[in-house]
């Protein structure tokens, strides 16, 4: 996965990622243990199923997780702002998952760039499972 | 579905939590289950936690009392946060939290109601460390 060094001068259009990943259900249970969600739902597939899911979910801090971790692979330097997330699907563990964004528009300040960016979790196959946007502070250049 | 919410719940703190101290365990804890940080990347000399650590916290009451019965399954049905200073070992954090806005859709698959739930997140020092809207949906 591409990473911005200081150097790059980012503009509208600049490809975030992608970040390519399939979440195992011991990691989706580790994470949400770490995370304090408890619900049987985010623990297994049949604690899952006694919950009236299909298989374990996903939780959706996880995903806003999984954003985050885009961005900070993507500006290491950057400063996260503000992060937002929707949730348009389950996602379940053992599906191969594809992490990316685009940068919308770059705000130049004498702080420094702020970037605003769409990103978006799909499935292997293109479905659109969490969209979302970030506003990122970059540090000065130089 | 009709919800009948009463307007004075709108904006009201329901729920105001401080949590013991962050200890160093957690936060790490927090970094190796995300992987949110490369733990090669983690200033053991400065250890921050990972923006979406705020998510964690748990305060007493999840939803307002009064609130009318909206559907039989709810789920989160999303976020949106505004960081402010980072969270480190030590800091004593509160979490005050408001019903941020009612309202109801009606999609393909027929009628939702949303609550959003504002969580103001400040540090022992007041400081903001977020603002935490999360959307639930009821159907």
């Amino acid at each position: 996965m591409a990473q911005a060094s200081g150097a790059d001068v980012i503009d509208v259009g600049y490809e975030i990622g992608p970040l390519a990943l399939t979440l195992s259900g011991a990691e989706v249970k580790r994470y949400a243990l770490a995370a304090r969600m408890f619900g049987g739902r985010f623990m297994g597939d049949e604690e899952a199923r006694r919950e009236g899911f299909s298989a374990q979910v996903v939780p959706g801090n996880m995903s806003l997780s999984l954003l985050s971790r885009l961005i900070g692979r993507t500006f290491p330097n950057g400063v996260l702002q503000r992060l937002s997330a929707t949730f348009r699907a389950l996602i379940h563990p053992g599906h191969a998952l594809v992490v990316r964004g685009v940068v919308t528009e770059v705000h130049r300040t004498d702080h420094g760039d702020v970037l605003e960016c769409d990103l978006v979790i799909e499935s292997g196959d293109g479905e659109r499972l969490v969209t979302g946007t970030a506003s990122v502070q970059l540090p000065p250049a130089g | 579905m009709k919800m009948e919410v009463d307007p004075a719940l709108i904006g009201q703190e329901y729920d105001h939590t401080t949590f013991a101290p962050v200890t160093e365990a957690e936060i790490r804890e927090y970094v190796e289950a995300s992987n949110e940080i490369p733990a090669s990347e983690v200033d053991v000399e400065d250890l921050i936690a990972p923006p979406t650590f705020v998510v964690r916290l748990r305060g007493r009451r999840f939803m307002p009392g009064g609130m009318p019965r909206m559907g039989r399954t709810g789920f989160d049905a999303g976020k949106d946060i505004e960081f402010g200073v980072p969270v480190r070992p030590g800091d004593v954090l509160t979490a005050s939290s408001t019903v941020h806005d009612v309202y109801e859709k009606t999609g393909r698959s027929g009628s939702m109601a949303f609550i959003v739930l504002r969580t103001v997140v400040t540090n022992q020092r007041d400081q903001l460390v977020a603002t935490i809207d999360q959307k639930m949906m009821f159907r």
